[in-house]
């Protein structure tokens, strides 16, 4: 059974994509739930305010969001392109 | 499933050039600038002291961010600049929800979109920049910190473009995909309605959001 190349870079390309999305997946989760903790935190000490701390807190987690999505491009990429 | 990476286009030849148009992107904006006339119509027709609904909901908007421009901008660049990110704003909202309506593509699925968006509010702020500083002020600015660090301040202006667009098209395209996928696997039962909602509106809503923000935040950095 011989191995064409072809296949070879398929391989590789669905290998390269599942690494991508797998190690891009642990910064974003790690800094999201940082985020959410200081606002659960903030919260508590001042609850009138918690329809302003939600909201911030949720454009802070977009943010910092963004490199996992960047993460999820190049394994798209990956997937479909190569 | 098979027609996750392609892309529908209309394709002609003009003089020896081969010109690609993505026809769903563009008939899509058409029909969201449409549909963006039509509500501006409704609101604006007959209007009162008392507000009728239209009316109420788009003073809800353009109060509301209005005051986000005027706190982020000041008093009269915040008056100038506020009708331009209501647009932008609304005009992302419809782009991310109408994904929602069975058979329409969201023209934010296509990077040309968003980078078109960014790299316009890239040329808006930087624009700005030049004409409150004077060309040499603006220019100066590069240099500011020390002296050598003239490439990473250049290198961060053009990071910004592509960090602000790459995540709305990112967000939008990645959730088609995975709800696509996803209803694929579960052979359309139960679960769609829930992904669509989760995807298309709550983080449509999000995204919309944050690309507006970014761009005024970037707008009154600028201006500072």
């Amino acid at each position: 059974m011989e191995i064409s190349g072809a296949d070879l870079i398929r391989a590789a390309a669905l290998l390269g994509a599942g690494l991508s999305m797998g190690f891009g997946a642990i910064g974003p989760g790690v800094g999201e739930g940082i985020v959410g903790g200081s606002a659960c935190e903030a919260i508590g000490r001042n609850p009138r305010e918690a329809g302003l701390l939600t909201r911030t807190m949720l454009v802070g987690q977009a943010v910092s969001e963004s490199t996992g999505i960047y993460s999820l491009v190049v394994a798209l990429l990956l997937i479909f392109v190569v | 499933m098979e027609g996750i990476g392609k892309v529908s286009q209309w394709v002609f030849h003009l003089g020896g050039m081969r010109i690609e148009v993505n026809s769903a992107t563009l008939l899509m904006s058409w029909l969201i600038i449409g549909l963006i006339l039509v509500f501006i119509v409704l609101a604006t027709r007959r209007r009162a002291m008392v507000p009728g609904p239209w009316q109420h909901l788009s003073e809800l908007i353009v109060c509301w961010i209005r005051d986000l421009c005027v706190d982020a901008l000041g008093e009269e660049w915040g008056k100038r600049y506020y009708p331009l990110i209501c647009a932008l704003f609304i005009f992302l909202l419809l782009c991310n929800w109408i994904s929602m309506v069975p058979y329409m593509t969201a023209p934010t699925q296509d990077l040309n979109t968003t980078l078109g968006l960014g790299i316009m509010g890239f040329f808006i702020a930087h624009g700005t920049a030049i004409w409150v500083k004077g060309p040499k002020n603006y220019i100066s600015e590069y240099f500011k910190p020390l002296f050598f660090l003239m490439p990473l301040n250049v290198v961060g202006e053009v990071a910004k473009v592509i960090s602000i667009s790459f995540r709305l098209f990112g967000n939008i395209m990645g959730g088609s995909i995975i709800i696509i996928v996803v209803s694929y696997l579960v052979y359309g039962l139960i679960l769609p309605p829930f992904l669509n909602a989760f995807f298309n509106l709550f983080v449509g809503t999000i995204q919309a959001f944050v690309f507006t923000v970014l761009t005024l935040v970037y707008i009154s950095v600028q201006i500072r």
